[in-house]
């Protein structure tokens, strides 16, 4: 069985592995997706250590599952994800959004075909994985197609025409997990539009929705697999996430760019360290 | 490619609406469901319009391989793209404006920066509609042909569209096709025309004036060029189809053999045929006396097409009088 290799210990173990290494990332460059990085970091430990079928070996393996990652910018969490898993080299990490490297702040598939499409345009992501799905489920493939979507996000117009779409042609090969942090550039995104209820709106354009704790790895793998387990309907998962999550002194400070000083960041990893098991 | 008559492009698949018949040959439809039955990789996308994009005829006979996504240009560019990251080669359908100007993000980040094989397929190009401004491309050549990647076709009618079709097919990147529908145009003993991307055609020899043109353009510039030799000028014409990549090679050689260089289109004179031709000449050092027809700047009105010819300057009679200025100089 491909899922739940890991067991919930070891995939939050995982996290804060990952959250380390967005510290470091960020910390170099001074300023960065800090607190959008650490709020996800149990998201993608999830998805990349329990959920999604890749070849190590094969990143065009035809029958892998798609992951698109629509809030391209989440960028420290996702390329610190794909070298955990094994999927890029550790070195490229030191790249980071450096001159020439293909490790760029929004996600392009200069990086090879790990990144399914280049978002960062925001509202574009779920669109290219309807397409996907659609093409997958023509083929009687049984690979599944992912996408993570932000919470600002949800004020493109693009997303309800892709949520349309998802629902009227009963994409149940089609997760889509929205980072609710509620974090965008202008601040608090209730406060720039209300979007709540989220869940039910989906809901009504067709789609099976849960909302959880997104920084609770039970509630997240259990998610995954109901998503899996749902027929006829494309999952939506409403992930309530902290901003700057694991790190105490960070948690909750609602900062689209965040600043990091040296002293802060050997703060933040030594935190880390107490939290390792 | 040879002339051959149009009675061997394919079957006629039998339509649910016949309503259409008389108003369209149905050459695209026919030309695209006949390319999708020998190849299985050809998925087709549609905005609501299957009959004036004449997709009817692919949904009808094959409805597996068919998506109506309803009217929703930027999610079915979007979705086309996810469908070509996964193998097909898919054809998104809209009306000229809505799949360039109205999706231009779309088209530039998911199909035209990954080069997917995405071939947008738009019809009633420039002023052929009489819909009015919201429905009126006269600025989508400029629009793609600013895209890298992208490679931009418009037929010089149905006669072609067979042939541009399978180039678009063979071609592995995107491709913008701006086709016109609702012409009685052909009728079964009309030859087709070949096409290859990157080359125009000269349709006809002279020696004093070369005629450049694109679309529907083409046929005013065949009249205009025997209108110029009543009054003595010996005309060429060409079918510069091909806009991007554009037949620069053509373009510059036809420059230097001709005193008076014109181009023609169905589209502003801003970014498109012209302002192609004019730095291609330019970049190459050629020098005649230049003129470009066209839509000039501004926005056109809702009108029959040959109201709309007259009154914005797209006429054979325009481009006698614009050679005919530039020959008096």
């Amino acid at each position: 069985m491909r899922h739940n290799r890991y067991s919930l210990a070891e995939l939050t173990e995982r996290a804060t592995v990952l959250r380390r290494q967005v510290v470091r990332m960020v910390a170099r460059l001074k300023i960065g997706y800090l607190q959008q990085g650490l709020g996800a970091a149990d998201l993608f430990a999830a998805l990349y250590f329990s959920e999604l079928d890749l070849s190590e070996t094969d990143p065009t393996w035809a029958e892998r599952d798609r992951f698109i990652l629509s809030t391209a910018h989440n960028t420290a969490i996702f390329y610190a994800t794909l070298a955990e898993r094994g999927l890029i080299p550790p070195s490229a990490l030191d790249a980071y959004t450096l001159d020439g490297s293909p490790y760029e702040v929004n996600a392009s598939e200069r990086v090879g075909p790990l990144v399914e499409a280049t978002c960062g345009s925001l509202g574009q992501g779920l669109s290219v994985a309807v397409g996907m799905a659609l093409s997958l489920r023509r083929r009687g493939s049984r690979a599944r197609v992912y996408v993570v979507l932000g919470d600002g996000e949800l004020q493109e117009g693009q997303v309800w025409e892709a949520a349309l779409s998802a629902g009227g042609f009963g994409l149940d090969n089609l997760c889509m997990i929205i980072d609710r942090n509620f974090m965008q550039v202008e601040g608090h995104t209730d406060k720039v539009v209300a979007m709540d209820p989220i869940g039910p709106k989906f809901e009504a354009f067709g789609w099976a929705a849960t909302e959880i704790d997104g920084n609770d790895m039970a509630a997240i793998v259990t998610a995954l697999d109901t998503a899996r387990s749902t027929a006829g309907k494309p999952f939506l998962i409403v992930a309530r996430t902290l901003a700057g999550a694991g790190v105490d002194f960070l948690e909750g400070r609602l900062s689209h760019l965040a600043r990091i000083t040296p002293e802060d960041a050997d703060r933040a990893l030594a935190r880390l360290e107490g939290a390792a098991p | 490619m040879t002339d051959t008559p149009i009675r061997t492009m394919g079957g006629f698949a039998d339509a649910r609406d016949h309503r259409h018949e008389a108003l369209t040959s149905r050459t695209y439809g026919r030309a695209l469901l006949a390319e999708a039955r020998a190849d299985p990789r050809i998925v087709c996308l549609g905005a609501d319009l299957s009959q004036p994009t004449e997709t009817f005829l692919f949904r009808d006979e094959l409805p597996d391989r068919f998506f109506m996504m309803g009217i929703q240009e930027a999610n079915m560019v979007g979705a086309a793209a996810g469908m070509a990251r996964c193998g097909d080669v898919a054809f998104a359908h809209s009306f000229c404006v809505f799949i360039t100007r109205r999706v231009y993000d779309q088209v530039a980040m998911q199909v035209a920066y990954p080069r997917l094989p995405v071939k947008l397929a738009g019809f009633i190009p420039g002023l052929t509609t009489p819909l009015g401004v919201s429905h009126q491309a006269t600025d989508d050549i400029a629009l793609m042909r600013a895209l890298p990647h992208m490679t931009v076709i418009e037929p010089s009618g149905p006669e072609q569209v067979a042939a541009v079709v399978r180039a678009a097919v063979d071609h592995p990147g995107p491709v913008y096709l701006r086709m016109q529908v609702a012409s009685a145009r052909p009728d079964e003993t009309t030859p087709l025309k070949p096409f290859e991307i990157g080359r125009g055609q000269v349709l006809r020899e002279g020696e004093d004036v070369a005629l450049l043109a694109c679309g529907m353009m083409v046929e005013a510039a065949l009249s205009a060029a025997d209108r110029l030799a009543d009054r003595g000028l010996s005309v060429t014409v060409a079918n510069m189809a091909s806009l991007k990549p554009y037949d620069t090679d053509l373009a510059v050689s036809l420059a230097r053999r001709h005193r008076i260089v014109v181009t023609a289109e169905n589209h502003s004179v801003i970014g498109g045929l012209g302002s192609m031709t004019a730095e291609a000449l330019m970049l190459a050092g050629a020098a005649p006396r230049f003129g470009m027809v066209g839509v000039q700047d501004v926005f056109a009105e809702g009108a029959t097409t040959d109201y709309l010819a007259e009154h914005y300057g797209l006429t054979p009679h325009h481009i006698v009088q614009k050679v005919l200025s530039l020959h008096a100089l």
